[in-house]
């Protein structure tokens, strides 16, 4: 039982270095601002949020830690939860800044809130 | 192969790619045109810290920097909606 544990973290972590590694390169290489904010979406939930679940997941199953698992573990997946409810909620007031800001849109398809708000931001 | 073994090699495999993408995090930080870029740059690379002290505190069997993981993950919260009200009314209230 513990081995599955185990495995199931280094799973969780694994996927979330892959994350990471697509979010960092989706960051470098789009190109406005509220694109990145979409790769940084997979490097935030993705590449943290999730592998500090299985990190929790391996710490309760290293028997070498001792009673301190279990704060480890506590403590990686009370850190998981606050990325979860804050990381969505920052990203949405940067958003709302940086276009109230006048950060350039380029390349620019169509940009609804402008219309709405009579060409200015 | 018992699990303390197994644990050490994996920790030691999986830092080196979670150090490749802090540094193209860093790259952003440093280029970022815009400042909202930078921002995103900052919050990325605090989560990414904070995922880093919880692998590091198995790795080093030392659980108490998982404290510091916690707080980072709110400061990074702190830093968005400052830098939020900022960039909309050019000040951080009265």
């Amino acid at each position: 039982m513990e081995q599955l544990i185990l495995l199931a973290g280094m799973a969780l972590v694994a996927i979330g270095v892959f994350c990471d590694l697509v979010g960092s390169i989706g960051l470098l290489r789009f190109p406005n601002f509220f694109v990145r904010l979409h790769a940084a979406t997979v490097g935030t939930i993705g590449g943290a949020a999730y592998p500090l679940l299985g990190a929790a997941l391996m710490a309760a199953a290293c028997d070498f830690l001792g009673s301190a698992r279990w704060f480890v573990a506590a403590g990686s997946i009370l850190t998981a939860v606050i990325i979860i409810l804050t990381a969505p909620a920052g990203s949405h007031a940067l958003a709302r800044g940086a276009h109230r800001m006048g950060v350039p849109v380029e390349p620019k398809v169509c940009d609804l809130l402008e219309e709405d708000r009579g060409g200015r931001r | 192969m018992d699990v303390e073994q197994l644990v050490t090699a994996f920790i030691t495999a999986a830092l080196p790619i979670f150090l490749i993408s802090a540094s193209l995090y860093v790259v952003r930080l440093i280029k970022g045109p815009t400042i909202p870029d930078m921002i995103l740059a900052v919050d990325c690379l605090s989560y990414d810290v904070s995922l880093f002290m919880a692998l590091l505190a198995i790795y080093f069997r030392s659980p108490f920097l998982i404290v510091g993981a916690i707080s980072l993950a709110l400061w990074a919260y702190a830093l968005d909606l400052y830098a939020a009200k900022w960039m909309e009314g050019r000040e951080l209230g009265e």
